[in-house]
């Protein structure tokens, strides 16, 4: 974080693939492997030019082409705003039976964008799914966690599918000639006049909210550790609240 | 504290970062440093799912064209992978075995061979399915080729092979998973003053009928692959078997040096970059008379005097594999590297020479200073000095040609032919 202008530095710093999108590129390149018909994988992300860095691994680990939205225009985006924008790049991108997208992404952690995209498409949503069991020409079957377990959903297509990734995921590992064939994939960047619509409904403009600060949490102080027998423990933890005016 | 790291990748292309990231993941995944030293511990062979592990990752061959299996890499892409294996795998075993034997070796095998060795060996041990290496060593004689006694005899149209050959990488794991070797022997009078010419180069299969292998080594190091030998008694192989041309196997053997000898010295970065990095983080952290090693200028001086000469190395690595992506003019090598013909292949070689003779000496006194850092400890398993230590003195008393070796070579190409040792 800049501490004087409350943004966040993003020159130098190498762009990554959210780890909760990179599970669902997984879930959506196993199926492919698993069904017979003709299934091609679209990776989309709308982010700074140096997204293309984590596009390019999308293509390796498997998505068969790749679309950057990057554009001024779409800087500054809230949940809502980006959820407007990929919305329509997917209209443009054409028939879609599923979404898949991360449940939430590693810095944000909103949860909010694909649930607003499947609001904005008129589609179902499915969302913190573990596994996606099968799928056929009208209907897809999921399972998905909840606090009390997992459910196993069955959800006509198209839908969006928010992929929560389970402990212990080992995303597959993209080899070297993964990579080089990545390279002579479709690669492709659009800006907001690709998407149409007024520039307005995009980035800062398009937002419903407003982000009035943002700055890092002040750095904890040291912890005490109390390693005494219980009744001295006790009396040393009662004495430290009182200090410090919790009790 | 955050651990240490000296790399800096923003000189990489996009793709290189990504080989990069997904040879670090596997290696979290399957090679930990605690592993690397637990192997080195129990001995060869190198496990065997580890060997296909690589294949699958694409780290055998890179440089070998697309059409006949690999994935057609620049050497400027191959010693990267090289560094970063040297980085994964401090102690060389995978480097000796499968990054530069296989790679320098079976990228010129497959130059040399016919179409039949290119699919029965050369592109099953790029999937990891063979192991196919150098065995040029002979008892007699290793750089001293006048020395040389193994012979060739045509009969009919198979040569008949005879002799002894040793110090050879990998042994026990070709006769695990099949594979063969590289092997020159005499097929002509030995010419007096010129004992290169009148050798030829053959592909031998390790399952050969009347080639034994010798008990293995027990090594100082990179024991997780083994160093063996082999006799040869009438093995017989076909015409078809011969590399290249009939006695010239000398020179291609030059050539095949090189190709290896680039991703050694490119490996030994990667190896000397991970003992920094590995000895920095106990240095800032241990505390000796009040205050943490890493303030006393008797280590840090050390210290950086040893990054500055990796980072040194470096790029010199960086510029011989740029000259290496010259070397080759036909195969649309130069469209893959981009690059024209600049450098003859004598000062290529010099070049190559001089990473070869200097980098694993970097990585074997960084090791041995790193020992003295951290003391006990240091000297101790718990820690990868010592293995990697142990490992990269191969490479500095032999392995892919001795250091004396190299700086004749250099001596050669700078002061003239008229000032080479011996002659």
């Amino acid at each position: 974080m800049d501490e004087e202008t409350g943004t966040i530095i993003r020159e130098g710093v190498p762009s990554v693939l959210n780890a909760f999108d990179e599970f669902a590129l997984n879930l959506a390149v196993e199926l492919k492997n698993e069904v017979e018909e003709d299934v091609e994988i679209v990776a989309l992300s709308m982010g700074p030019p140096q997204a293309k860095e984590a596009l390019n691994k999308c293509l390796a680990i498997g998505a068969d082409r790749a679309v950057l939205l990057t554009d001024m225009v779409f800087a500054g985006a809230d949940t809502w705003a980006t959820s407007v924008t990929l919305s329509r790049a997917i209209k443009n991108i054409g028939k879609t039976d599923i979404v898949f997208m991360g449940q939430e992404a590693s810095d944000g952690n909103t949860a909010q964008v694909g649930p607003e995209v499947a609001a904005h498409m008129g589609i179902p949503q499915l969302t913190f799914v573990t596994e996606v069991e099968s799928v056929n020409n009208s209907h897809v079957v999921a399972k998905k966690e909840t606090d009390e377990g997992f459910v196993r959903i069955k959800c006509e297509t198209p839908v969006m599918i928010a992929c929560m990734p389970t402990p212990g995921f080992e995303p597959r590992i993209p080899n070297i000639r993964e990579i080089m064939k990545a390279k002579k994939k479709e690669y492709q960047e659009w800006s907001h006049e690709d998407l149409g619509g007024d520039p307005s409904e995009y980035g800062l403009d398009g937002s419903e909210s407003v982000v009035i600060k943002t700055y890092s949490p002040p750095p904890k102080g040291e912890g005490i550790i109390v390693d005494d027998e219980p009744e001295v423990a006790v009396k040393k933890l009662m004495d430290f609240f009182e200090d410090e005016g919790i009790l | 504290m955050a651990r240490t790291k000296l790399s800096d990748d923003r000189d990489l292309t996009e793709e290189q970062r990504l080989f990069k990231e997904s040879l670090l993941e596997w290696a979290e995944r399957n090679m930990p440093l605690d592993r690397v030293i637990k192997m080195n511990r129990e001995g060869h062979p190198y496990p065997r799912e580890l060997i296909k592990g690589l294949a699958d990752l694409g780290v055998i061959m890179g440089t070998v064209p697309e059409e006949r299996g690999g994935m057609g890499l620049t050497w400027k892409d191959q010693a990267l992978i090289a560094e970063i294996i040297g980085y994964i795998d401090p102690s060389i075993a995978t480097a000796a075995g499968f990054m530069a034997v296989e790679t320098g070796w079976g990228f010129t095998i497959d130059r040399h061979a016919n179409d039949e060795i290119r699919k029965k060996y050369v592109q099953p041990a790029i999937r990891g399915d063979k192991f196919i290496g150098i065995a040029t060593t002979e008892p007699g004689g290793g750089s001293d080729v006048a020395n040389f006694k193994c012979t060739g005899e045509k009969d009919g149209d198979e040569w008949v092979l005879n002799g002894e050959k040793t110090f050879i990488s990998g042994v026990e794991e070709a006769k695990q998973i099949g594979g063969g070797y590289w092997v020159n022997v005499r097929t002509g009078e030995k010419v007096p003053g010129a004992a290169h010419k009148n050798m030829t180069a053959f592909f031998v299969p390790i399952d050969s009928e009347g080639l034994t292998p010798t008990e293995p080594y027990d090594d100082a190091g990179r024991n997780s692959i083994s160093t063996g030998g082999f006799i040869m008694e009438d093995v017989r192989v076909p015409e078809e078997y011969m590399l290249g041309e009939k006695d010239k196997g000398f020179y291609y053997t030059m050539e095949g040096f090189d190709n290896a000898r680039i991703l050694i010295g490119a490996s030994a970065v990667g190896v000397t970059r991970r003992i920094l990095e590995e000895a920095a983080d106990y240095i800032k952290e241990r505390e000796v008379f009040g205050s943490p090693l890493a303030k006393y200028e008797g280590i840090q001086f050390e210290f950086v005097e040893r990054y500055t000469e990796m980072e040194a190395s470096r790029l010199m690595v960086n510029k011989v594999a740029d000259m290496q992506d010259t070397r080759y003019d036909e195969e649309g090598w130069a469209e893959r590297s981009g690059k024209a013909k600049t450098y003859s292949p004598t000062e290529i070689a010099k070049w190559i020479s001089m990473i070869k003779y200097k980098v694993p000496h970097l990585a074997k006194d960084t090791a041995d200073d790193a020992m003295h850092w951290l003391g006990a400890a240091g000297y101790s398993s718990e820690y990868i000095f010592e293995t990697a230590w142990r490992g990269v003195m191969s490479y500095c008393v032999g392995a892919e040609g001795g250091a004396n070796i190299q700086k004749i070579v250099i001596g050669r190409e700078t002061l003239g032919k008229d000032y080479v040792p011996y002659k």
